[in-house]
């Protein structure tokens, strides 16, 4: 099955001062779909510019990401806006939910800059992926009135709601304890089977063997190693 | 992100910050406020105006006056100049302005004023229609007039209706030809005292006898003018007040008592006026030894055209312009102050625009501060799909709320403004006994000017705030906390 997303011969340089930082040098990654790829490293390997390469938030200093073989270089920035609003999800670790909106709210945010324009239809749309998540009883709770594993949840919901292709999450258990840490990795398994493929980054290699059928490891902005 | 998706939002946000909202409203507030009344007082001045033209009737009133110009080409303004004015075609009627002095008696009461004759076919013009009380004078009445409602009381009538079928005797005084002549011949002592006072032997003396003549000459002549101003006749005629109209406007030009012309004829047909300037005219006209009788070959300082309304004024001074005299429109009149209103209304807009430049700094002051705090959001915003016009868009449409917000509250502010700054500027004309009109009007185009220059002025200021969001790198904005 070919690659859903490709990265090749990836850079990320940033310029600090007199130095000149190498968070990405030279990645070479193949994401098929449906596939669950855990991204491992020390703080500053370079998952999250790896992460954030892939769902279109940065661009590369060198190289490519593909997907489905074209270049998001070659996107335009409404192309590449349209990218992160229909083909991928991305889920943060501190949850990055707007305080002052409901759950359900934050989930219809992930609704506004895709297809789905019927506030109705957005709606209905959000309530159902809440309550698929468990979440029915807490749709118009603020997230300072949910616990974290709930705000992850609110999160992955509203990942979900322009129905991606990939799923990027960054740390997603990162800030929670084990049993939340476990459901979560549950729920973004679950993803996978419905044929969704997901990247994660973690520091916790038990939760990437366990939810992953690839570990990917990083260091110093290479790739260091791969386990299956 | 739809329009209504991101006014959903925007009004979200405001809602959320009212206290800041409500300060930055505010100023914008207070702002069109002034901004509305200033241009409430500007409209108010130009719909006085323009309503006193309405209904004198100006618009379509254009004035004829003897050319000034070169001999060859001007032409005296008399009745067959009037009658070809009224010939002219969309020209409804023309008549002579046409006023003298008379003295005016009811009761006990002599009043010194001017009348003005008016002819027929402008009886029913607006000028003598806007009527206090009673009716116009119809174009055969001859014994009938109208006077001006400011000059009863000096008659001692207690109120307009009291004065309407009271008669008055109306009095010229004439120059009489026969006095001048009388007074012509020295008093004949006094001319045998300078006769006798002659030495026999100068009779021959052609220098003496030429001093002589010019002398006599010159005293007959100032004789004849003392006699004939000054020994002058009394012509009176009882008239009943028809109706009583509304002045209390230079514009108008109209003198305290109006009589139809026949009447007025009957009174210029006893003579020139007793003032000395009336000689000249009545040289000019031929009428110094008083009018020819049934005819009227006087010529006029001023006719009125009264135009059909679609007529274009312009045009018809260009006619009366060819024709060698000189020509005035009201309209154009009304158009020279509406371009002085104009530079008036600016003056005034510009303390309005004062306090909203201020209030434009505050938006602009909000804004920046908005996406400073808003960093986080505007970047999972963007994780999400937002293209940097979505979020450009999403501050100007903030800016634009409170704009629209703060224009609407302020028209409504510089109206309530406006009616107090009224209703005490009207207690003050009464109290001068000042005609009492609305100094300020907030017409509707006014309402949706202010509201949509408010709206725009907050656009413009949440431009740079809107850029400077549109700029925030998503990857910093995510990692920042």
């Amino acid at each position: 099955m070919g690659a859903l997303l490709s990265v090749r011969s990836l850079h990320r340089h940033y310029v600090r001062g007199e130095h000149t930082v190498r968070a990405l040098d030279g990645v070479d990654l193949d994401v098929a779909p449906g596939s669950f790829v855990a991204l491992v490293g020390a703080s500053g390997s370079g998952k999250s510019t790896l992460l954030n390469l892939l769902g279109g938030l940065d661009r590369p200093t060198a190289g490519d990401v593909l997907l489905e073989g074209r270049s998001l270089a070659s996107y335009s920035r409404r192309e590449l806006a349209t990218y992160r609003a229909t083909r991928v999800g991305m889920i943060f670790q501190s949850f990055h939910l707007i305080p002052h909106y409901t759950a359900i709210e934050n989930v219809e945010l992930g609704l506004y800059f895709g297809p789905v324009r019927e506030p109705g239809e957005r709606r209905s749309r959000s309530t159902e992926l809440l309550e698929r998540l468990g979440l029915g009883e807490r749709l118009h709770h603020r997230p300072a009135d949910l616990s974290g594993g709930e705000q992850q949840r609110v999160a992955i919901a509203r990942a979900l709601a322009g129905n991606p292709d990939v799923l990027l999450a960054d740390e997603p258990t990162g800030n929670l304890d084990a049993e939340n840490a476990a459901l979560i990795a549950g729920l973004l398994r679950e993803q996978r089977e419905e044929g969704r493929a997901v990247v994660m980054t973690t520091h916790n290699l038990d939760l990437a063997h366990d939810a992953a059928e690839r570990v990917v490891r990083l260091a110093y902005g290479k790739i260091a190693g791969e386990s299956t | 992100m739809t329009l209504r998706d991101m006014v959903h939002v925007s009004a979200g946000n405001l809602r959320r910050l009212k206290l800041r909202t409500f300060l930055t409203v505010s100023g914008v507030v207070i702002a069109i406020g002034a901004f509305t009344t200033m241009l409430s007082l500007g409209a108010g001045n130009q719909k006085m105006i323009r309503e006193q033209y309405e209904q004198l009737g100006l618009f379509s009133t254009v004035l004829a006056y003897p050319s000034t110009g070169d001999a060859d080409s001007a032409r005296a303004l008399d009745d067959d100049a009037i009658r070809e004015f009224a010939g002219l075609p969309g020209v409804r009627a023309a008549y002579p302005y046409d006023d003298f002095d008379v003295s005016v008696s009811y009761g006990d009461s002599t009043v010194a004023v001017r009348a003005q004759a008016i002819p027929p076919g402008a009886n029913d013009a607006p000028l003598f229609t806007r009527l206090v009380a009673g009716t116009t004078i119809t174009p055969d009445d001859s014994t009938g007039t109208l006077v001006l409602a400011e000059f009863l009381p000096d008659l001692g009538f207690a109120s307009p209706e009291a004065a309407v079928g009271e008669a008055i005797v109306v009095s010229v005084r004439a120059a009489s030809a026969d006095s001048g002549f009388a007074y012509l011949v020295p008093d004949p002592t006094e001319l045998r005292q300078r006769l006798e006072g002659i030495p026999p032997d100068s009779l021959g003396n052609r220098v003496f006898l030429s001093r002589f003549v010019r002398r006599e000459l010159r005293d007959g002549t100032r004789r004849f003018f003392d006699g004939y101003l000054h020994a002058q006749r009394v012509v009176s005629d009882s008239l009943v007040i028809r109706g009583v109209l509304r002045g209390g406007d230079r514009r108008s030009n109209l003198r305290e008592v109006v009589i139809p012309r026949r009447t007025a004829r009957r009174f210029h047909e006893a003579g020139p006026g007793g003032e000395p300037r009336d000689l000249v005219p009545a040289l000019m006209n031929g009428d110094l030894f008083g009018a020819e009788e049934g005819g009227d070959a006087r010529s006029y300082a001023q006719a009125t055209l009264l135009l059909d309304t679609y007529t274009s004024h312009v045009a018809i001074v260009d006619s009366l312009e060819a024709r060698g005299f000189r020509a005035f429109s009201y309209a154009a009149q009304f158009d020279e102050v509406r371009r002085g209103m104009l530079f008036f209304n600016l003056a005034l807009a510009g303390v309005g625009l004062v306090a909203l430049a201020t209030a434009a700094l505050g938006i602009a002051n909000t804004l920046t501060m908005s996406v400073t705090e808003r960093r986080r959001e505007i970047g999972i915003l963007k994780a999400l799909g937002a293209e940097d016009a979505d979020i450009r868009l999403l501050f100007l449409v903030e800016s634009a709320l409170i704009g629209l917000l703060g224009s609407a509250a302020g028209v409504l502010l510089g109206w309530i403004v406006a009616r107090i700054g009224s209703a005490i500027a009207q207690e003050l004309m009464r109290r001068q006994s000042v005609p009492p009109f609305d100094l300020f009007s907030t017409p509707p185009w006014l309402v949706a000017t202010s509201i949509a220059f408010g709206t725009l002025i907050a656009v413009l200021s949440g431009t740079l705030p809107a850029a400077r969001a549109a700029r925030v790198d998503p990857v910093r904005a995510l990692r920042s906390d």
